[in-house]
Protein backbone atom coordinates (compact mmCIF):
# COMPACT_ATOMS: atom_id res chain seq x y z
CA UNK A 1 0.00 0.00 0.00
CA UNK A 2 2.68 2.44 1.10
CA UNK A 3 5.03 1.45 -1.69
CA UNK A 4 2.20 1.63 -4.20
CA UNK A 5 1.44 5.27 -2.96
CA UNK A 6 5.62 5.69 -3.18
CA UNK A 7 5.76 4.77 -6.71
CA UNK A 8 2.70 6.60 -7.98
CA UNK A 9 4.57 10.03 -6.33
CA UNK A 10 8.03 8.54 -7.78
CA UNK A 11 6.26 8.69 -11.22
CA UNK A 12 4.66 11.89 -10.65
CA UNK A 13 7.93 13.65 -9.76
CA UNK A 14 9.66 11.86 -12.62
CA UNK A 15 7.13 13.33 -15.25
CA UNK A 16 6.97 16.78 -13.34
CA UNK A 17 11.41 16.97 -13.57
CA UNK A 18 11.08 16.51 -17.24
CA UNK A 19 10.20 20.38 -17.41
CA UNK A 20 13.16 20.95 -14.60
CA UNK A 21 15.46 23.22 -16.37
CA UNK A 22 14.10 21.84 -19.46
CA UNK A 23 17.21 21.94 -22.35
CA UNK A 24 15.99 24.68 -25.43
CA UNK A 25 17.60 23.23 -28.98
CA UNK A 26 21.40 22.93 -29.06
CA UNK A 27 23.04 25.90 -30.02
CA UNK A 28 25.43 24.01 -32.13
CA UNK A 29 26.85 25.96 -34.80
CA UNK A 30 27.44 29.07 -32.41
CA UNK A 31 29.52 26.88 -29.78
CA UNK A 32 31.37 25.03 -32.98
CA UNK A 33 32.39 28.29 -34.13
CA UNK A 34 33.81 28.98 -30.48
CA UNK A 35 35.12 25.94 -29.72
CA UNK A 36 37.19 26.10 -33.25
CA UNK A 37 38.73 29.90 -32.22
CA UNK A 38 39.44 28.96 -28.75
CA UNK A 39 41.41 25.99 -30.14
CA UNK A 40 43.04 28.03 -32.81
CA UNK A 41 43.58 30.51 -29.94
CA UNK A 42 45.38 27.73 -27.68
CA UNK A 43 47.84 26.40 -30.67
CA UNK A 44 48.99 30.38 -31.09
CA UNK A 45 49.88 30.74 -27.12
CA UNK A 46 51.36 27.16 -26.82
CA UNK A 47 53.92 27.28 -29.55
CA UNK A 48 56.79 29.29 -27.83
CA UNK A 49 56.64 27.18 -25.20
CA UNK A 50 55.97 24.06 -26.96
CA UNK A 51 59.16 25.24 -29.20
CA UNK A 52 61.13 26.60 -26.32
CA UNK A 53 64.28 27.45 -28.87
CA UNK A 54 66.41 29.59 -26.53
CA UNK A 55 66.93 26.00 -24.19
CA UNK A 56 66.43 23.51 -26.18
CA UNK A 57 69.64 23.17 -27.85
CA UNK A 58 72.19 23.49 -24.73
CA UNK A 59 70.12 20.90 -23.37
CA UNK A 60 70.03 18.30 -25.57
CA UNK A 61 73.98 18.59 -25.99
CA UNK A 62 74.21 18.48 -22.15
CA UNK A 63 71.50 15.35 -22.06
CA UNK A 64 73.68 13.48 -25.11
CA UNK A 65 77.08 14.11 -23.26
CA UNK A 66 75.68 12.79 -19.39
CA UNK A 67 73.86 10.08 -21.01
CA UNK A 68 77.14 9.07 -23.11
CA UNK A 69 79.21 9.61 -19.71
CA UNK A 70 76.87 7.51 -17.64
CA UNK A 71 77.19 4.67 -20.34
CA UNK A 72 80.83 4.92 -20.20
CA UNK A 73 81.04 4.78 -16.65
CA UNK A 74 78.47 1.60 -15.85
CA UNK A 75 80.71 -0.09 -19.27
CA UNK A 76 83.70 0.41 -16.72
CA UNK A 77 82.11 -0.85 -14.13
CA UNK A 78 80.71 -3.94 -14.93
CA UNK A 79 83.40 -4.99 -17.66
CA UNK A 80 86.16 -6.83 -16.17
CA UNK A 81 89.33 -4.50 -16.57
CA UNK A 82 91.92 -6.66 -19.72
CA UNK A 83 95.34 -6.81 -18.25
CA UNK A 84 96.52 -7.09 -21.47
CA UNK A 85 96.38 -5.44 -24.99
CA UNK A 86 94.74 -7.16 -28.16
CA UNK A 87 98.60 -8.33 -29.04
CA UNK A 88 98.10 -10.84 -26.13
CA UNK A 89 95.10 -12.24 -27.55
CA UNK A 90 95.19 -15.77 -29.16
CA UNK A 91 95.41 -15.05 -32.69
CA UNK A 92 91.50 -16.59 -33.98
CA UNK A 93 90.24 -14.33 -31.23
CA UNK A 94 91.64 -10.79 -33.11
CA UNK A 95 89.61 -10.82 -35.67
CA UNK A 96 86.21 -11.01 -33.34
CA UNK A 97 87.31 -7.82 -31.71
CA UNK A 98 85.65 -5.28 -33.58
CA UNK A 99 82.28 -6.71 -33.31
CA UNK A 100 82.71 -7.82 -29.97
CA UNK A 101 83.62 -3.94 -29.11
CA UNK A 102 80.68 -3.13 -31.11
CA UNK A 103 78.33 -5.09 -29.37
CA UNK A 104 80.10 -3.92 -25.80
CA UNK A 105 79.15 -0.45 -26.72
CA UNK A 106 75.46 -1.74 -27.89
CA UNK A 107 75.21 -2.76 -24.96
CA UNK A 108 76.70 -0.23 -23.19
CA UNK A 109 74.38 2.31 -24.76
CA UNK A 110 71.40 0.02 -24.17
CA UNK A 111 71.66 0.37 -20.44
CA UNK A 112 72.46 3.67 -20.04
CA UNK A 113 69.07 4.68 -21.91
CA UNK A 114 67.36 2.31 -19.36
CA UNK A 115 68.85 3.82 -16.17
CA UNK A 116 68.60 7.16 -17.58
CA UNK A 117 64.45 6.27 -18.84
CA UNK A 118 63.90 4.71 -15.71
CA UNK A 119 65.23 7.71 -13.64
CA UNK A 120 63.53 9.87 -15.71
CA UNK A 121 60.54 8.19 -14.79
CA UNK A 122 60.51 7.97 -11.59
CA UNK A 123 61.09 11.66 -11.37
CA UNK A 124 57.84 12.18 -13.41
CA UNK A 125 56.28 9.76 -11.29
CA UNK A 126 56.94 11.65 -8.04
CA UNK A 127 55.93 14.86 -9.38
CA UNK A 128 52.54 13.56 -10.49
CA UNK A 129 51.93 11.80 -7.29
CA UNK A 130 52.81 15.43 -5.75
CA UNK A 131 50.65 17.25 -8.42
CA UNK A 132 47.57 15.56 -7.90
CA UNK A 133 47.41 15.18 -4.44
CA UNK A 134 48.38 18.73 -2.78
CA UNK A 135 45.83 20.80 -1.77
CA UNK A 136 47.39 23.97 -2.87
CA UNK A 137 48.77 24.21 -5.94
CA UNK A 138 52.52 25.77 -5.86
CA UNK A 139 53.98 26.73 -8.96
CA UNK A 140 54.44 23.57 -10.59
CA UNK A 141 54.61 25.03 -14.36
CA UNK A 142 58.53 24.86 -14.02
CA UNK A 143 58.64 22.00 -12.71
CA UNK A 144 56.88 20.27 -15.34
CA UNK A 145 58.78 22.76 -18.14
CA UNK A 146 62.15 20.47 -17.37
CA UNK A 147 60.42 17.22 -17.42
CA UNK A 148 58.55 17.98 -20.47
CA UNK A 149 62.17 18.80 -21.79
CA UNK A 150 63.99 15.99 -20.67
CA UNK A 151 60.95 13.59 -21.61
CA UNK A 152 61.23 14.93 -25.25
CA UNK A 153 65.57 14.36 -25.11
CA UNK A 154 64.43 11.00 -24.29
CA UNK A 155 62.05 10.43 -27.21
CA UNK A 156 64.42 12.42 -29.74
CA UNK A 157 67.26 10.38 -28.63
CA UNK A 158 65.62 7.41 -30.74
CA UNK A 159 67.47 4.82 -28.05
CA UNK A 160 64.26 4.44 -26.28
CA UNK A 161 63.08 1.68 -28.86
CA UNK A 162 60.30 -0.11 -26.86
CA UNK A 163 57.41 1.16 -27.94
CA UNK A 164 55.58 0.41 -24.85
CA UNK A 165 57.95 3.21 -23.09
CA UNK A 166 58.07 5.06 -25.95
CA UNK A 167 54.09 5.40 -25.76
CA UNK A 168 54.32 6.09 -22.09
CA UNK A 169 56.71 8.82 -22.56
CA UNK A 170 54.57 10.46 -25.66
CA UNK A 171 51.41 10.50 -23.16
CA UNK A 172 53.75 11.83 -20.36
CA UNK A 173 54.69 14.72 -23.04
CA UNK A 174 51.20 15.50 -23.19
CA UNK A 175 50.62 15.60 -20.04
CA UNK A 176 53.13 17.06 -18.68
CA UNK A 177 52.68 19.76 -22.12
CA UNK A 178 49.11 20.66 -20.13
CA UNK A 179 50.74 21.36 -16.82
CA UNK A 180 53.87 23.48 -18.18
CA UNK A 181 51.54 25.59 -19.99
CA UNK A 182 48.55 25.87 -17.03
CA UNK A 183 47.26 29.34 -17.52
CA UNK A 184 48.03 31.20 -13.55
CA UNK A 185 44.36 32.83 -14.07
CA UNK A 186 42.84 29.22 -13.98
CA UNK A 187 45.63 26.93 -12.77
CA UNK A 188 43.31 25.88 -9.87
CA UNK A 189 40.46 24.83 -12.39
CA UNK A 190 42.72 23.58 -15.22
CA UNK A 191 44.81 21.48 -12.70
CA UNK A 192 41.58 19.51 -11.33
CA UNK A 193 41.01 18.74 -15.14
CA UNK A 194 43.98 17.60 -15.32
CA UNK A 195 44.03 15.76 -11.86
CA UNK A 196 41.25 14.21 -13.45
CA UNK A 197 42.32 13.02 -16.86
CA UNK A 198 45.71 11.50 -15.18
CA UNK A 199 43.46 8.94 -12.79
CA UNK A 200 41.34 8.17 -15.88
CA UNK A 201 44.21 7.52 -17.84
CA UNK A 202 46.04 5.54 -15.64
CA UNK A 203 49.21 7.36 -16.17
CA UNK A 204 50.39 6.96 -12.73
CA UNK A 205 49.67 3.07 -12.21
CA UNK A 206 51.12 2.79 -15.89
CA UNK A 207 54.14 4.49 -14.80
CA UNK A 208 54.75 2.97 -11.47
CA UNK A 209 54.81 -0.76 -13.26
CA UNK A 210 57.07 0.44 -16.10
CA UNK A 211 59.92 1.78 -12.78
CA UNK A 212 61.86 -1.39 -11.98
CA UNK A 213 61.82 -1.62 -8.08
CA UNK A 214 64.77 0.11 -6.49
CA UNK A 215 64.99 3.10 -9.29
CA UNK A 216 64.48 5.49 -6.60
CA UNK A 217 67.49 4.70 -4.58
CA UNK A 218 69.70 3.64 -7.95
CA UNK A 219 71.56 7.15 -8.86
CA UNK B 1 31.55 3.95 -37.61
CA UNK B 2 32.89 2.58 -34.47
CA UNK B 3 34.39 5.03 -31.66
CA UNK B 4 37.34 3.93 -31.67
CA UNK B 5 38.29 4.16 -35.76
CA UNK B 6 36.45 7.59 -34.98
CA UNK B 7 38.48 8.79 -32.27
CA UNK B 8 41.65 7.78 -34.31
CA UNK B 9 40.80 9.83 -37.39
CA UNK B 10 40.67 12.71 -34.88
CA UNK B 11 43.82 11.97 -33.20
CA UNK B 12 45.14 11.98 -37.25
CA UNK B 13 43.96 15.15 -37.62
CA UNK B 14 40.89 15.19 -39.87
CA UNK B 15 39.11 17.85 -39.52
CA UNK B 16 35.79 15.94 -40.72
CA UNK B 17 36.28 14.01 -38.01
CA UNK B 18 36.47 16.55 -35.31
CA UNK B 19 33.37 17.76 -35.97
CA UNK B 20 31.92 13.99 -36.62
CA UNK B 21 32.73 13.55 -32.86
CA UNK B 22 30.85 16.95 -31.67
CA UNK B 23 27.93 16.18 -33.61
CA UNK B 24 27.32 13.24 -31.96
CA UNK B 25 27.66 14.05 -28.56
CA UNK B 26 27.21 17.47 -28.79
CA UNK B 27 23.30 17.26 -27.89
CA UNK B 28 23.81 14.76 -24.39
CA UNK B 29 26.44 16.88 -23.35
CA UNK B 30 24.29 20.48 -23.57
CA UNK B 31 21.18 18.75 -22.25
CA UNK B 32 22.42 17.36 -19.15
CA UNK B 33 24.64 20.81 -18.62
CA UNK B 34 21.61 22.73 -19.54
CA UNK B 35 19.58 20.43 -16.93
CA UNK B 36 22.34 20.75 -14.29
CA UNK B 37 23.00 24.84 -14.15
CA UNK B 38 19.69 25.92 -16.26
CA UNK B 39 21.34 28.80 -17.83
CA UNK B 40 22.00 29.13 -21.45
CA UNK B 41 25.22 31.33 -21.38
CA UNK B 42 26.23 28.96 -18.98
CA UNK B 43 25.45 25.59 -20.41
CA UNK B 44 26.70 26.80 -24.14
CA UNK B 45 30.14 27.57 -22.26
CA UNK B 46 30.69 24.54 -20.29
CA UNK B 47 29.93 22.78 -23.49
CA UNK B 48 32.32 24.27 -25.34
CA UNK B 49 34.78 23.54 -22.51
CA UNK B 50 33.80 20.02 -22.26
CA UNK B 51 34.96 19.62 -26.08
CA UNK B 52 37.94 21.65 -25.93
CA UNK B 53 39.20 19.16 -23.04
CA UNK B 54 38.20 16.30 -25.00
CA UNK B 55 40.01 17.16 -27.98
CA UNK B 56 42.89 18.28 -25.67
CA UNK B 57 43.04 14.51 -24.10
CA UNK B 58 41.55 12.57 -26.76
CA UNK B 59 44.81 10.78 -26.69
CA UNK B 60 45.01 9.88 -23.22
CA UNK B 61 41.31 8.04 -24.42
CA UNK B 62 41.74 4.33 -23.66
CA UNK B 63 38.97 3.05 -24.12
CA UNK B 64 38.18 1.43 -20.86
CA UNK B 65 35.14 3.20 -20.59
CA UNK B 66 32.62 4.43 -23.79
CA UNK B 67 33.48 7.07 -25.64
CA UNK B 68 30.15 8.95 -24.85
CA UNK B 69 30.72 8.12 -20.57
CA UNK B 70 33.85 9.81 -20.76
CA UNK B 71 33.30 12.69 -22.10
CA UNK B 72 30.14 12.96 -20.21
CA UNK B 73 32.57 12.35 -16.79
CA UNK B 74 34.84 15.61 -18.32
CA UNK B 75 30.99 17.69 -18.44
CA UNK B 76 30.86 16.40 -15.05
CA UNK B 77 33.91 17.45 -13.86
CA UNK B 78 33.58 21.13 -16.18
CA UNK B 79 30.52 22.41 -14.96
CA UNK B 80 31.06 21.18 -10.92
CA UNK B 81 34.17 23.21 -11.20
CA UNK B 82 32.77 26.28 -13.01
CA UNK B 83 30.28 26.18 -10.80
CA UNK B 84 32.62 26.53 -7.51
CA UNK B 85 34.26 29.17 -9.20
CA UNK B 86 30.05 30.98 -9.93
CA UNK B 87 29.24 30.12 -6.76
CA UNK B 88 32.16 32.30 -5.35
CA UNK B 89 31.45 34.75 -7.06
CA UNK B 90 27.92 35.17 -6.60
CA UNK B 91 28.62 35.11 -3.18
CA UNK B 92 30.87 37.88 -3.17
CA UNK B 93 28.63 39.66 -5.25
CA UNK B 94 25.48 38.80 -2.97
CA UNK B 95 24.71 37.93 0.46
CA UNK B 96 22.90 34.57 0.23
CA UNK B 97 24.38 32.39 1.64
CA UNK B 98 23.18 29.25 0.65
CA UNK B 99 22.68 30.42 -3.21
CA UNK B 100 24.12 26.65 -4.46
CA UNK B 101 22.34 26.96 -7.79
CA UNK B 102 23.46 29.84 -10.21
CA UNK B 103 20.30 29.96 -12.07
CA UNK B 104 17.36 29.73 -9.44
CA UNK B 105 14.00 31.28 -9.86
CA UNK B 106 12.34 32.69 -7.19
CA UNK B 107 10.53 29.25 -6.26
CA UNK B 108 9.36 29.39 -3.06
CA UNK B 109 6.01 31.25 -4.29
CA UNK B 110 5.05 28.76 -7.09
CA UNK B 111 2.17 26.91 -5.66
CA UNK B 112 2.02 24.50 -8.15
CA UNK B 113 4.03 20.89 -8.09
CA UNK B 114 6.47 21.67 -10.68
CA UNK B 115 7.63 24.72 -9.04
CA UNK B 116 7.79 22.91 -5.83
CA UNK B 117 9.80 19.95 -6.83
CA UNK B 118 12.29 22.63 -9.03
CA UNK B 119 12.55 23.91 -5.45
CA UNK B 120 13.71 20.51 -3.68
CA UNK B 121 15.47 19.44 -6.71
CA UNK B 122 17.94 22.63 -6.19
CA UNK B 123 18.05 21.76 -1.99
CA UNK B 124 19.08 18.25 -2.98
CA UNK B 125 23.16 17.24 -1.93
CA UNK B 126 24.78 18.18 -5.26
CA UNK B 127 25.80 14.29 -5.74
CA UNK B 128 21.94 13.08 -5.11
CA UNK B 129 20.90 15.90 -7.53
CA UNK B 130 23.33 15.07 -10.54
CA UNK B 131 22.74 11.00 -9.89
CA UNK B 132 18.89 12.25 -10.37
CA UNK B 133 18.79 14.34 -13.16
CA UNK B 134 21.40 12.18 -15.35
CA UNK B 135 19.01 9.08 -14.21
CA UNK B 136 15.34 10.29 -14.19
CA UNK B 137 15.55 13.16 -15.75
CA UNK B 138 18.02 12.38 -18.63
CA UNK B 139 17.93 8.38 -19.08
CA UNK B 140 21.30 7.52 -18.13
CA UNK B 141 21.88 3.89 -16.61
CA UNK B 142 23.59 3.10 -13.68
CA UNK B 143 26.58 1.98 -15.17
CA UNK B 144 27.25 4.82 -16.74
CA UNK B 145 26.41 7.43 -13.95
CA UNK B 146 29.21 5.50 -12.14
CA UNK B 147 31.46 5.55 -14.48
CA UNK B 148 30.93 9.33 -15.26
CA UNK B 149 30.99 10.33 -11.54
CA UNK B 150 34.03 8.04 -10.79
CA UNK B 151 31.78 5.82 -8.45
CA UNK B 152 30.18 2.45 -8.02
CA UNK B 153 27.09 1.20 -9.79
CA UNK B 154 26.19 0.62 -6.16
CA UNK B 155 26.66 3.84 -4.52
CA UNK B 156 24.57 5.33 -7.55
CA UNK B 157 21.74 3.46 -6.95
CA UNK B 158 21.56 4.64 -3.14
CA UNK B 159 22.32 7.89 -4.12
CA UNK B 160 19.13 8.14 -6.40
CA UNK B 161 17.20 6.48 -3.99
CA UNK B 162 17.90 8.63 -1.21
CA UNK B 163 17.59 11.76 -3.30
CA UNK B 164 13.83 10.28 -4.51
CA UNK B 165 13.32 10.00 -0.82
CA UNK B 166 14.06 13.19 -0.10
CA UNK B 167 12.00 14.72 -3.23
CA UNK B 168 8.79 12.41 -2.02
CA UNK B 169 9.38 14.19 1.67
CA UNK B 170 9.41 17.66 0.04
CA UNK B 171 6.53 16.58 -1.41
CA UNK B 172 4.30 14.53 0.42
CA UNK B 173 1.28 16.58 -0.37
CA UNK B 174 0.66 15.26 -3.57
CA UNK B 175 0.75 11.96 -2.62
CA UNK B 176 -2.54 11.95 -1.30
CA UNK B 177 -4.48 14.00 -4.23
CA UNK B 178 -2.14 14.19 -7.69
CA UNK B 179 -0.82 11.01 -7.29
CA UNK B 180 -3.98 8.94 -6.18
Amino acid sequence: MMDDREDRLDNLIRDAARDYHAPPATPRAEMWEAIQASRAAARTEVRPLVVRPARSPLRLVFGIAALLALGIAIGRLSVPARGTGPAALPEQTVAAVPEAAAAEQRVRSEVATRVATDDHLTQVETFLTEFGTRPTAPDFTAQAQDLLTDTRLLLDSKRVVDPKTRKLLEDLELVLAQIATLDPREKNRDRDLIADGLAQSHLRTRLRNAIPAGSAIRL
Amino acid sequence: MEPTSLVARVLAGEQDAERELYDTHVDRVYRLIYRMVGDGDLAADYTQDTFIRTFDRLAGFRGESALSTWITSIAISVVYNGQRKVKRLRAREVDLEYAEPVAVPQREADPDLKGKLAAAIEELPAGYRTVFLMHDVEGFTHLEIGSALGIQEGTSKAQLSRARAKLRQQLAQYAGDKAS
